[in-house]
Order: C-alpha cells, then structure tokens, then sequence
C-alpha cells in the first residue's frame, strides 16, 4: 500500500523532477534557479518522495550539528562570525551541500548524505572548539594545550599527545571555506598582492598569506609547524604566515619533507624530521610521546586505508554509487583533517562500504545507468568549483570515477614498533594532499595512465592550474602520454583558489567545447551547458 | 491514576502537534530554500558591510 501510493505521488510530481524534466525536454537542473547569477534555486530539488524526504532529513541533521555548535558557546560563535570574514562565508554551507550533491538519486544520494553529515559534523565541532579556544575571542582551557599544524601536514602522528590538539591553521580561514564560497579567497589575494606580492604565484599560497597579512588567523596555543608542503610556493607563504605567528607569541618550526618522496634516502630524512618534531613538540610542552595514543589512531587509519583499498576495487566496477565530488571532499576532509583522530568516521566508512558492496552484487548501475565516460579526474581541483564533478555527470554523464587527491597516503602503520611506526608515518606524511603526484618527479606525474586503466577510465580530465610552474611544464608530454595509450585527454584550465582569473563558466566551456566538438556528443541536460553562476558562492 | 493517564495523553497530544508544526515549518523552509535566500539576500550584505568597514592591523 505504501508503494502505490509513494508511487502515485511520484508520478503526479514528477514534473518537478529537474532530471525528469531533462529527460523530456521540459527543462533541466537550471530551470529551479533564480536568473540573477546568484546561483540560488527558488525551491529545492524534487527528487521523489523517498529521495526528497532522504534529503531533507540530511538537512535537517546539518542544522542540528550547527545548532550544537552554536549552542555549546553561542558569546564565541557570534564573536567569531563578527572578528572573521571566513566565517561569514560558512554561512553558504547549506547551498553548498545543496549544489555539490545535485541530481544524485537512490544510493548515490544515500551515500553522499552520510558523507554529507559526517563533513559538516566535524567541521562544526572543528570550528566550535577553534572558535572557543582562540585568544582573540578571550581564550578557552584548550588555548595553550593546542598545537597549530600546516593543514598540509597530516595530523596523525599527534595523536601521540592525548593531552594536546593539533589543529590545522589554514583548512578554516582559507581552504575548505574556499568550497564553500568561491568570493572569499580573491579578497585575501587582493590583500597579499596589495601588499607587493607577486600575483602570478599558485593562489592558495597567495590567500594563505593574505589571510596572515590581513591578521586574520584565530590564535591559539603556543608552537606551529611549518612546512614545505605540497611544494615550493608553500616555503613562501610559510616565510610570512609565520612574522604573523610571532607577533602573536607564538613559536614556529619548520617541518621539512624530502621533496624526492620516493627514495629510501628520502624516506629516511622525513623520518628524521618527524622524529624531530615530536621533539620539539615535547619540549614546548612539556609533555612525553605516547606510543600507545598514537596505535590506537593508527588502527583508525589503518581501518580507514583498508576499506579504502577495497573501494577502489569496486570503483573499477560499472557499479559504484560513489564518485565524484561524493568521494573525494569525503575523503580529503576524512584524511587531511580527522586522519585516524576521529573513530566516527571508521563507522561511516563501515556502513557505506555495505552499500557499495550490496550494489555489486545487485549489478546496481548509478546515475540511472546515464554514465558516458569513465574519467580520472588528475591534478589539484580548483578549489571554487566543488561541484564540478557533479555538473560533468549531470550535464554530459562523465563519471568523475576518482581524483588524485584520493590515493594520498594508503601505506598501513606499524602499531607495535615505535621505529617501524616512525618509517611508516614518514612515507605517508611524504604521500599527503596535492603532493602525492603532483611533486616528487616524473614517475609521480605519469602514474595517472595506470591509475586510469586500473580503474577502467576511458578519459582523463587534467587539472591545469595556470598559476602552478611545475606542471606547465608537462603539457606536452601528458598530451603526448595521452595520445598514445588511448585515452580521451583533456586540460581544465584553473586558477585554484581565485575564480577570477578562470571563472567556472569557463572551466564548463572547456569541456564544452571538447564533449561537443571533439567527441561529437548531445548534453544529457542543456540548461546546464551555459549558465551564469558568477555572483553565486 | 486517571491524573495520570490524562497528563500523559495530554503531553502525546502536545508531541504530535509539535511534530507536525516543526515538521510542517521545517519542510517548508527546506523545499523553499528560504534560509538559503535569506542568508544570501540579506545576512551576507549586512556581514560584507560590516567587514568591509573593519580596521585590520596589516603590519607584520
């Protein structure tokens, strides 16, 4: 009975349906949009009674984790949303779960709200104990037992200070919020280049300083560690982030990997730096490293790196309700920032590898059977255009089937020998975000085309960070790899964090033109071919 | 006893009637994409105001 009637329903609403209404030529995904480019819908996706409802008790659950946050210390939040033009910008958090997960149905849309919630979750908690504890806002009892850590650094090995926290100082004002609202960066580049920096340097090293210059990181505890990661730009902006960190009394230490990540002798000098770290981080401190803190988060990520090694199995498969933007803002936030912290997230991993292996057994085929190509989505993904996997799949029904930020560190951690750990740890702090490929020599650039064929891609879309000197100079050389092993190749021009200089637009023409001209093929949705999102966050 | 059975039928009653008004009230804001309109329309305008006319130390 049920049944019947959802289906009833289904059938009179299904003219709301944006992808039915592609489908029928009555419309598409920017049909429900305001055509101010502000890229606000006037109602919400009708997804069918079950997928809607599903939706919306996802929402609902990402107002319940903002109401926490805000509950817990509601005097900080509001001291917080008022100090930092960053946080203004998480207000838009709501319409960006909303366009990232756009026209995902059945277990796509099961597996990206669980993604979806166990995201904003953390983020909140992250953002609330940041907020509580920063100095400016009048300090918390965390304040002077936080570590400050270069977001590219992987914050697993402090775990081996149960008494401390290590936050990374940039994801918040600068990184993940740049998902969120593609305007926030530009400004704290503005602030860096009208300081009389270069303005053709990689942009999220340009808005990092910005974001010191314009004194605008929160502050807390009492030592930072710097770093050289991903690449050489992130030595420059370290160099002024940390004038700001000393203003603020707090101490710096630079943290310095092997950039020619794959040799022993590498390998051995990162352990060293390692070692030294926690070294210094016991002495300012005060405190003594414990082994056994550190096992125990090591197994979550050893948990986490197992199933990961088993998803990327079924993602070979045509069955896998998860990719795109679905799986790599999940795994980029589930390694970068919580990496083996957070025991929740092995849950999640549990119940959605359920799901991914019921769909192979089901023969389950995603996206209504829609997908065209099978791409690897290679180089770091411009920051302000989150959701562009998810317009790929919708608009043209390429399947972003993984990204390279997603085979960062899968190494297993020893979780008995303290020296082993070490060599361990090394190796995977070494395979960190937008450093395991794109740095570190030939071998790690060219590892796309087995990466490609391992997963049964028939495209490669590369990610072309103008602003990025080292890789401009593998163009031809890709093109020419690409040529000759058979796959569909394009470049997606960006410009990472600053949606100026390429706007998304023109990131959609590019594959416009490549999906119409090269490749001869129709949209699956046409309101999605060109569309004014300029003034959208 | 019979207190007790009119207290509790009374406190199900006002559960249900919240239920359907939160429900009814939060439906309506989602498939509306209100907070998403209000937000954009007027709470970041008048946060982008404010920090636009905010004095921040830039000597580093």
């Amino acid at each position: 009975m049920k049944k019947e009637i959802i289906s009833f329903i289904d059938q009179k609403l299904q003219k709301y349906d944006p992808v039915w209404m592609a489908e029928n030529g009555a419309g598409g995904q920017r049909t429900r949009y305001r055509d101010d480019g502000s890229g606000i819908a006037r109602y919400r996706e009708w997804r069918g009674v079950e997928d809607t409802f599903q939706d919306y008790v996802s929402w609902l659950k990402n107002v319940g984790y903002m109401g926490a946050m805000v509950a817990k210390d509601p005097v900080k939040i509001m001291k917080g949303i008022w100090e930092y033009r960053w946080m203004g910008s998480f207000l838009g958090s709501f319409a960006f779960v909303d366009r990232i997960f756009e026209g995902y149905r059945g277990r796509e849309l099961d597996i990206a709200n669980i993604h979806g919630n166990a995201i904003v979750r953390i983020l909140t908690l992250r953002i609330g104990l940041i907020l509580h504890n920063d100095a400016r806002l009048g300090g918390g009892e965390m304040t002077d037992k936080m570590i400050g850590l270069d977001e590219t650094i992987p914050p697993l090995f402090t775990a081996g200070f149960p008494t401390l926290n290590a936050e990374p100082m940039q994801t918040m004002p600068e990184f993940v919020v740049c998902d969120v609202d593609q305007h926030l960066d530009p400004y704290y580049i503005d602030v860096a280049e009208s300081y009389g920096l270069a303005p053709d340097v990689c942009s999220r090293c340009s808005a990092e300083t910005g974001v010191a210059i314009d004194d605008a990181f929160p502050v807390f505890g009492k030592l930072v560690l710097s770093t050289n990661q991903p690449c050489n730009a992130s030595e420059a902006t370290s160099m002024f982030q940390r004038r700001r960190f000393h203003q603020k009394g707090i101490e710096d230490y630079p943290f310095v990997f092997a950039m020619q990540h794959n040799t022993k002798n590498g390998n051995d000098y990162s352990k060293e730096e390692l070692r030294q770290a926690i070294q210094k981080i016991e002495e300012v401190y005060g405190v003594k490293y414990d082994w056994d803190a550190l096992f125990k988060a090591a197994k979550n990520m050893n948990h986490q790196n197992r199933i990961e090694l088993e998803k990327w199995e079924i993602f070979a498969t045509p069955y896998s309700p998860l990719s795109g933007i679905s799986e790599s803002l999940y795994k980029l936030v589930e390694w970068a920032l919580v990496n083996g912290h957070d025991a929740y997230f092995n849950e999640v991993d549990d119940k959605v590898i359920e799901i991914l292996r019921q769909a192979v057994r089901d023969q389950y085929l995603p996206y209504k059977g829609k997908t065209r190509h099978r791409a690897f989505l290679w180089g770091p993904s411009a920051m302000y255009y989150t959701d562009f996997p998810t317009w790929t799949q919708n608009c043209w029904g390429i399947n972003i089937v993984l990204n390279m930020d997603s085979t960062m560190g899968h190494n297993m951690i020893n979780t008995e020998d303290p020296e082993q750990a070490l060599t361990d740890l090394a190796l995977f702090s070494e395979k960190g975000v937008m450093r395991h490929h794109a740095v570190g020599g030939w071998d790690n650039v060219n590892a796309v085309w087995e990466w490609a064929k391992r997963l049964n891609c028939d495209m490669v879309i590369c990610n072309d960070n103008v602003a990025c000197k080292g890789m401009n100079g593998v163009h031809a050389l890709l093109e020419e790899q690409a040529e000759a092993f058979g796959f569909h190749f394009l470049f997606l021009p960006h410009d990472l964090e600053d949606c100026r200089t390429i706007p998304r637009a023109e990131i959609r023409k590019a594959v416009n033109d490549y999906m119409s001209i090269v490749m001869g093929e129709e949209p699956l949705d046409p309101t999605l071919v060109d569309f004014d999102d300029a003034e959208a966050w | 006893m019979k207190k007790l059975i009119r207290l509790i039928l009374k406190l199900v009653r006002t559960a249900v009637i919240a239920g359907v008004v939160g429900f009814v009230l939060t439906f309506t804001i989602y498939m509306t994409n209100a907070e998403n309109k209000l937000i954009y329309d007027y709470v970041r305008p008048f946060l982008t105001k404010h920090y636009d006319k905010q004095a921040r130390d830039r000597r580093i």
